[in-house]
């Protein structure tokens, strides 16, 4: 049946809709453009999650310090899309990795090394940007915050078994097998989640027992050559390292293979294994579980000499200022509030991150003090999963070693992909 | 368009005197053990959603999915309206959808009718074909170039989405419409036209409302589509302030940390406009499935 036509009806209703319709497209319009017209907006990038909070309150606070500026904390627009449309984002405060090197390579980065800011970063921090790909002549990211990895470990386990800290391979060995024979889980595996091996057991075994920066720059030189016979490879660099990992299988939890991150930090917060291979990320979620715990860190010992001992490093957050930015001195300006001690030091502090600066004071959190002498001392490495570009699905390889493939063929597959991207580029 | 429900005849099952070999009123144990384990896949994530949004950060990462909430608290509530500032996502998501809809079902409409009623003429015949190639090319593909377009004309905002919606189901939608409008007899249009009626006031009089099911299945379509859309809206609005609720619910999903209270709080309230749009429109929704299928 057909509705009873009444135009007049339907008319009111058809515009009504419109009204309703360019109405709502005016609200919009005008709340983006009311501020705006007071302070040009300065857009500061942030995507740390569990950080949102904190980076918009201190956005809120320089807003309202000043009134040359208005800070807009962004954590939703896609950064490789605004770099497309040539409107990216006026500051950047990311984890520095492969994928971000790659905007630095091609310069859509501008040069910081006027400010005085950059002349205050440690040397050897600085310098970890330059383990990726760089642009000649720029210091074009500011470290702001440094995360150090270990293997995590419950203080009180160790002291009812009467275990100290392992400090050469031999040692850890000792004591995973201890471990298990009281009956508790030396190690405890998430293998469900492939980057979880990835960053814990490859990186930390890897690092402990390779040089992981000269390691890729002979990759890098070697690059479609990368073979059985070339001087550098997956296949023969990483396979002792590669056992080594396979050999602590042995002491991971029997479903390691089923349980993912979030079972990992769960069960370390119910103190269901000695330790764990995460960085300092999961203590936060271990502490949404439970609080009354004693944990600790220390770098895996891979080799028998205590000197080679080395904790794994990346740079959590790093800030970056885009070439085409138009709010150049905006985004100075409050990346200069941003690195004001009082500002940096609180920050590393609460999030358990490494001040960059050459004078920030050390850590406190029991957790990660162990962690301190190893940082000062810059005897630390970049996570060698870290520097496989995304094209290669590394972590998933590693699953597979854990899952039982053979590591030897497995690496042979990975130096393969590797020939064939360097043969592409 | 009767779909009453079956009457069936009241026969109690405790009397089991049921002829051998059964009537029409013999219940069909295998196909409702099914349907009890396809509910189940319903409920079951509904619950765990449910329960999970009322509990304390403490509780949610137990790993005890299905206890329920003790303590039972909002905070997970307030906490997801404060981090994703929901009420101005929500509009935001709101003008997207209800944009995308009713440009959908209006431009389409008009482009099939164009179309059907010129079929004699090769320019509207391939133009069809042109549009219906159209539903080759899914939108990551042409992504790049999209969100370099949007930004030149000045359309890296909500409208400029749901403008790009419009665009990339007018295939599909067209495709509908024609179908449906080719059941439409001619004479219906020849009696209105005898009245001196233009094909203007033909279209919004006559063939608009008796568009009308269909209208409702392509909106239907358009409202999830467009709600639940994460990718678009992601690569194309520039401004942070203007971003839907997918796009800003993606900060409680990372490798590092699980919020699962807050996420779960966050995606119930997102949820509620469809649920409360599918229990007005389920009838039209069941209709509307079925309508695609007949020519």
């Amino acid at each position: 049946m057909l509705p009873p036509l009444t135009p007049a009806g339907t008319r009111v209703s058809r515009r009504t809709f419109l009204a309703a319709a360019g109405g709502s497209l005016a609200a919009i319009g005008l709340a983006g453009c009311a501020p705006a017209a007071a302070a040009p907006t300065i857009t500061f990038h942030q995507s740390k999650p569990e950080a949102v909070p904190y980076f918009r309150d201190l956005a809120a606070k320089f807003t309202a310090s000043q009134d040359r500026y208005r800070v807009l904390h962004d954590m939703a627009t896609n950064l490789s899309a605004s770099f497309v449309r040539s409107s990216p984002p006026d500051l950047g405060c990311l984890n520095y990795n492969l994928e971000m090197a790659r905007f630095m390579e091609r310069g859509a980065l501008a040069d910081l090394s006027d400010l005085p800011e950059a002349g205050s970063i440690r040397d050897d921090v600085l310098d970890l940007t330059n383990w990726y790909p760089t642009y000649p002549g720029r210091t074009s990211v500011i470290p702001y915050s440094v995360m150090a990895a270990s293997v995590i470990y419950n203080r009180r386990i160790f002291e009812a078994n009467g275990l100290s800290v392992p400090t050469t391979w031999d040692e850890l060995i000792e004591v995973c097998e201890r471990l298990k024979a009281a009956g508790i889980t030396p190690i405890y595996g998430t293998f469900r989640d492939p980057w979880t091996i990835a960053q814990g057991l490859f990186d930390y075994t890897v690092g402990g027992m390779v040089d992981v920066r000269g390691f890729y720059q002979s990759m890098h030189q070697v690059g479609e050559k990368v073979g059985p016979d070339s001087e550098v490879s997956f296949q023969k660099t990483l396979l002792e390292p590669v056992r080594r990992m396979v050999q602590l299988k042995k002491y991971v939890n029997p479903d390691a293979a089923s349980r993912g991150y979030g079972d990992g930090n769960t069960a370390m917060a119910q103190g269901q294994a000695a330790m764990y291979f995460q960085g300092p990320w999961a203590f936060g979620e271990i502490e949404k579980a439970a609080t009354d715990l004693d944990l600790g860190t220390f770098p895996l010992p891979m080799t028998d000499n205590p000197a080679d001992l080395k904790v794994r490093v990346n740079i959590d957050l790093s800030l970056w200022v885009p070439q085409v930015s138009n709010g150049q001195q905006g985004a100075r300006a409050f990346l200069q509030y941003l690195m004001q001690p009082e500002i940096q030091n609180p920050y590393n502090a609460k999030f358990l991150g490494f001040g960059t600066v050459k004078d920030a004071p050390p850590v406190t959190d029991p957790r990660i003090t162990e962690m301190q002498k190893y940082y000062d001392e810059g005897r630390f490495y970049m996570g060698a999963s870290q520097f496989i570009p995304n094209t290669i699905p590394a972590a998933n390889y590693i699953q597979s070693i854990m899952g039982g493939a053979d590591p030897e063929a497995t690496l042979r597959r990975m130096d393969a992909d590797w020939a064939r991207l360097a043969f592409r580029a | 368009m009767s779909n009453a429900t079956q009457t069936i005849p009241a026969q109690p099952l405790a009397t089991g005197k049921r002829r051998f070999g059964g009537g029409p009123e013999r219940t069909n144990w295998p196909a409702t053990a099914i349907l009890i384990l396809c509910t189940l896949g319903v409920l079951v994530p509904l619950y765990v959603t449910i329960s999970m949004a009322f509990k304390t950060t403490g509780q949610a990462v137990d790993g005890n999915a299905f206890s329920l909430p003790s303590p039972l608290t909002l905070d997970s509530f307030v906490q997801a309206w404060t981090l994703t500032n929901f009420p101005r996502g929500f509009m935001i998501s709101v003008f997207v959808s209800v944009t995308a809809v009713a440009g959908e079902i209006v431009v389409s409409a008009l482009a099939a009718y164009a179309i059907v009623r010129n079929w004699d003429r090769r320019v509207f015949r391939w133009s069809f074909f042109y549009l219906l190639a159209a539903m080759f090319i899914p939108f990551p593909v042409v992504a790049l170039p999209q969100i370099q377009l949007t930004g030149l004309v000045g359309l890296d905002n909500p409208l400029g989405v749901a403008i790009l919606h419009i665009v990339f189901a007018l295939a599909f939608n067209t495709m509908l419409f024609t179908a449906f409008l080719r059941s439409i007899p001619l004479e219906l249009e020849e009696s209105m036209r005898m009245d001196g009626a233009g094909t203007w006031q033909v279209f919004w009089r006559l063939i608009f409302p008796l568009l009308g099911p269909m209208s409702a299945t392509v909106g239907i379509f358009a409202f999830i589509a467009s709600w639940n859309d994460f990718m678009m809206p992601s690569l194309i609005i520039s401004d942070p302030e203007l971003q839907t609720i997918p796009v800003l619910q993606k900060m409680f999903q990372t490798q590092f940390s699980n919020s699962y209270n807050v996420a779960f709080a966050s995606y119930l309230m997102a949820m509620a406009p469809a649920i409360v749009v599918y229990l007005f429109t389920q009838r039209w929704v069941m209709s509307g499935l079925t309508q695609g299928a007949v020519k």
